[in-house]
């Protein structure tokens, strides 16, 4: 490893990119925890408010991460280890909520089973108050069952079938082989994976915010305090408060990955096949994955026919009045992809190249940098987008751009996706590479920009999509930035299901997602190369 | 002035000063002082893990010695990073780059010291010429070549930049065994041709021993022996190195109470030394011959076993040979019949080392 002092350039360059990300990510961060002061806390924790959302969180993360992670696994064992068919259709329909807002579930739950749901009311004649504990509890597994999917999807993909095979040759069934072999070689990866998972719902705001009701969780008592009594100091304690819980799950999360793993990421897993399992298993696969995938279908299906009919599920006729209500409305749709899209790109480059100067070069305080690199990650969207709001909401920066200040929130928060992919990327190259450039005289810069920038373009790409696809569909983060101006598409959204104003909100909500898998698509036909997306956490 | 093979050794391009390396609590190199002969090929040799190839990085600057100094032509470069160092590298994976065709790998080096397009065409067919490929491979991918051929162009690469040091790590050990044969002849004699200081790392002894003017043997972070091949493989100073150069046996004893033996599990030698003390003894599996029972000799060592296994190895037969529960290896051009072999090594043959 190289210490970087000997070259001027790339010191400029760290201290750049280092400078920013203190600017952008921790600024921000320590005025959230500071900001209450220590009378703030003393006082706003003795009114026990926080205590009933504490647990209410605690208690809808336990649950849902249960029920996620047990569906999540279901279809992820079906994708990697049955011989189901139609393997490519639930692929695509497990990748789908991955590219839209994760409140869409509880917007689609409430025109399926709210007081006015089409199977509710006009199927049952039921009114029922979905509001609460048991709608949050469902629509939070449905939202995030694919993730884990992913995530263990992953962790099962990289076992070496050879270990298994190896016990299918000495005599196990396929009963055993999952128990003896498969099981505890997955183990660390799995709960890093359920982790993971309960990170995600446990900082989730869209969903509880719209289907929660009176069973505040933290993020929706934070959003609350702050648009409803302009309490900035409790939203700030609540925030924190929610930042550790989820800063508690990271760490373990961490240790867990930081053990010893069985899983081989050699890539050489795929030489040979996995055993079969039994038909029996097979065919349980199928129907179990065909009844997840007809309930996202029946999510997305629903948002859909909601925005092309008058009023659902009332009026059935057809009509084009919600893309019309958009396309006279459309600001927050073209902010949403000109700062999605600006964010992105530097936010890939920005990752790649701090990617590059963490993996391959030796300085002092890399292993801080590389912490605060990944800290987004942990960080509650809410928790991120109160410290924007608190640390640029001044009156000496109202010279800065609204707008520009959404795309840098959304470049910082996405920092953590793109460092991730560009130090898997890096890892994947052999450093002679750039080692043999650099002994045939370029600097270490133009060996970044001549070698590994071309062969790093899948990881960049990777970088560039996910980063995308989380800033065109986060609400949190921006919630407390936008201005009449610089609303995006998410928070449109959000403002339209508050009036019930259903079918605009499916006709931007359809039109988000459907930018998003469009962009999927032309990064995809552009490379020549399919480009998945870079798992978070 | 020293003179091997033709080579004028006056002047001394690189230099080390006890220069350290540590990796943790590992110590990769240790205090290795050096000087690498002006256009000579110099050979780092030693197991794996014995610190030549952190060595060779250290020269090219991938790395940072944490003690001592290097110099090139008098000149301190520990502060030269390395692309100002002029010490191109030929790698064991080939890196050559796979989004570039082979023109612009043998290319690039010329291009970031700025040369003229013309002059630099011109460079790049001349180069390949010198590594023998034909032009018409210039447009292709390094993923279309074979590795031999992958290996020229690596080499080409690194030897149109002129280094001051041309630096090779392992170049032939992912070859199948006749490329290696062809290349190892090419490198040494196209480096023979352009005089290039030459620094070449290898774990393989009989490389090593072929190809170089000078061979460093390493052990455990430290330089053992620096010497002609003829001299590292003749009169080895270490045990380790003895062991190291040729297939030898290796045996642990003792000097005798009378100072005047030594006692190798039952195999006596003739030796002078300090009553009691620890020895290592080695000799080469060649320099056993099998005599008859009563044939007396003079001035050797004299053991008997029973012939326990020949391979037949084409040139030679190689026995294992039990002598008091030691396994003794004895080569010769015939088979061995005899189930019980009495076998004599000249005593000039046998050296012991005490051990530390």
């Amino acid at each position: 490893m190289r210490r970087i002092s000997r070259e001027p350039s790339v010191v400029i360059t760290l201290a750049i990119l280092v400078g920013l990300m203190f600017a952008f990510i921790i600024y921000p961060q320590v005025q959230v925890v500071l900001v209450p002061g220590l009378g703030g806390y003393v006082s706003f924790l003795a009114e026990q408010t926080w205590v009933k959302p504490f647990f209410n969180s605690l208690q809808v993360m336990l649950l849902s991460t249960t029920t996620a992670v047990v569906l999540g696994f279901i279809y992820a064992y079906a994708m990697v280890y049955s011989k189901m068919p139609f393997k490519p259709f639930f692929r695509i329909i497990g990748v789908l909520p991955l590219l839209s807002p994760p409140f869409v579930v509880a917007a689609s739950y409430i025109l399926l089973f709210g007081p006015r749901g089409m199977i509710s009311y006009y199927v049952f004649g039921q009114s029922p108050n979905i509001l609460g504990l048991g709608g949050l509890w469902g629509v939070q597994t449905i939202a995030f069952f694919p993730f884990a999917y992913q995530l263990i999807a992953d962790v099962l993909a990289r076992s070496d079938a050879r270990m298994e095979q190896a016990a299918r040759n000495l005599g196990a069934g396929p009963w055993n082989v999952f128990r003896t072999i498969t099981l505890p070689m997955a183990r660390p990866g799995l709960l890093a994976a359920i982790l993971t998972t309960a990170i995600y719902i446990v900082e989730d705001f869209g969903n509880p915010a719209l289907i929660a009701g009176q069973f505040t969780v933290l993020p929706t008592q934070a959003y609350g305090l702050i648009s409803g009594f302009g309490d900035v100091t409790g939203a700030a304690v609540v925030s924190t408060i929610l930042l550790l819980l989820a800063l508690a799950l990271y760490v373990a999360k961490t240790r867990i990955e930081g053990q010893r793993s069985y899983v081989t990421i050699s890539g050489r897993a795929g030489t040979i096949p996995r055993p079969p399992v039994p038909t029996v298993v097979n065919v349980f696969c199928f129907v179990a994955c065909s009844l997840l995938a007809i309930l996202i279908l029946m999510v997305y299906g629903v948002l859909l026919v909601s925005a092309v009919v008058e009023v659902f599920p009332v009026k059935w006729g057809l009509t084009s009045k919600h893309f019309e209500f958009l396309t006279s409305n459309i600001t927050p749709l073209q902010n949403t992809l000109v700062y999605g899209t600006i964010a992105a790109i530097i936010c890939a480059m920005f990752a790649m190249l701090l990617g590059f100067l963490v993996q391959r070069r030796e300085w002092r305080g890399k292993r801080i940098v590389d912490f605060i690199a990944i800290m987004p990650a942990a960080i509650p969207g809410i928790f991120f987008g109160i410290g924007y709001a608190t640390a640029f909401n001044q009156r000496w920066l109202d010279w800065i751009d609204r707008g520009a200040l959404i795309t840098i929130s959304m470049i910082f928060w996405n920092i953590p996706v793109g460092y991730q992919a560009a130090i898997a990327g890096l890892q994947q190259i052999d450093r002679s590479l750039d080692d043999a450039a650099t002994s045939l005289g370029a600097g270490s810069l133009r060996a970044f920009r001549d070698i590994l920038l071309p062969m790093l373009d899948g990881a960049l790409l990777t970088g560039f999509v996910t980063a995308f696809v989380r800033a065109v569909t986060t609400l949190s983060v921006v919630i407390f930035l936008f201005t009449p101006s610089t609303t995006v598409a998410t928070i449109k959204i959000f403002q339209l299901v508050n009036d019930f104003m259903w079918g605009g909100a499916t006709a931007f909500t359809v039109s988000v997602v459907g930018v998003a898998v469009l962009v999927l698509v032309i990064v995809w036909t552009i490379s020549g190369r399919r480009v998945g997306l870079q798992r978070t956490g | 002035m020293m003179t091997l093979n033709n080579v004028q050794l006056q002047t001394s391009p690189l230099r080390l000063e006890t220069v350290t390396k540590r990796f943790g609590a590992v110590v990769a190199v240790e205090r290795v002082s050096l000087e690498i002969p002006r256009g000579a090929f110099t050979t780092l040799l030693g197991p794996s893990g014995c610190g030549k190839t952190t060595l060779l990085r250290i020269i090219a600057g991938f790395y940072e010695p944490d003690e001592g100094h290097i110099f090139l032509d008098d000149k301190q470069i520990d502060d030269v990073p390395t692309h100002l160092r002029g010490t191109a590298m030929v790698f064991q994976d080939y890196a050559l780059w796979p989004h570039m065709t082979v023109y612009d790998n043998i290319a690039y080096g010329l291009r970031m010291n700025k040369t003229p397009q013309n002059e630099l065409d011109a460079r790049v067919h001349a180069t390949m010429q010198l590594v023998e490929m034909p032009a018409d491979f210039l447009k292709r991918r390094p993923t279309e070549l074979s590795g031999g051929q992958q290996q020229r162009v690596a080499l080409a690469r690194a030897l149109i930049v002129r280094p001051r040091v041309l630096l090779l790590d392992e170049p032939l050990s992912n070859l199948d065994a006749k490329v290696r044969q062809r290349l190892r002849l090419e490198i040494r004699s196209l480096q023979r041709r352009i005089g290039i200081t030459t620094i070449y790392v290898t774990h393989d002894q009989e490389e090593a021993l072929s190809m170089s003017d000078v061979v460093v043997v390493m052990n455990q972070g430290a330089v053992v022996q620096v010497g002609k091949p003829e001299e590292i493989y003749r009169q080895p100073g270490t045990a380790f190195v003895a062991e190291f150069m040729g297939v030898s046996n290796v045996l642990r004893g003792k000097v005798t109470q009378d100072g005047k033996m030594v006692d190798a599990g039952g195999i006596c030698i003739a030796y002078t030394g300090a009553p009691g003390s620890a020895v290592t003894v080695v000799f080469k599996a060649d320099e056993a011959e099998p005599i008859g029972d009563g044939a007396r000799a003079d001035d050797a060592v004299v053991f008997e076993g029973d012939v326990i296994e020949a391979f037949f190895f084409g040139a030679m037969y190689r026995h294992f040979v039990n002598v008091n529960g030691n396994t003794i290896l004895v080569d010769r051009p015939t088979r061995i019949e005899a189930k019980r072999v009495r076998l004599a090594v000249a005593r000039d043959k046998v050296q012991v080392f005490v051990e530390e």
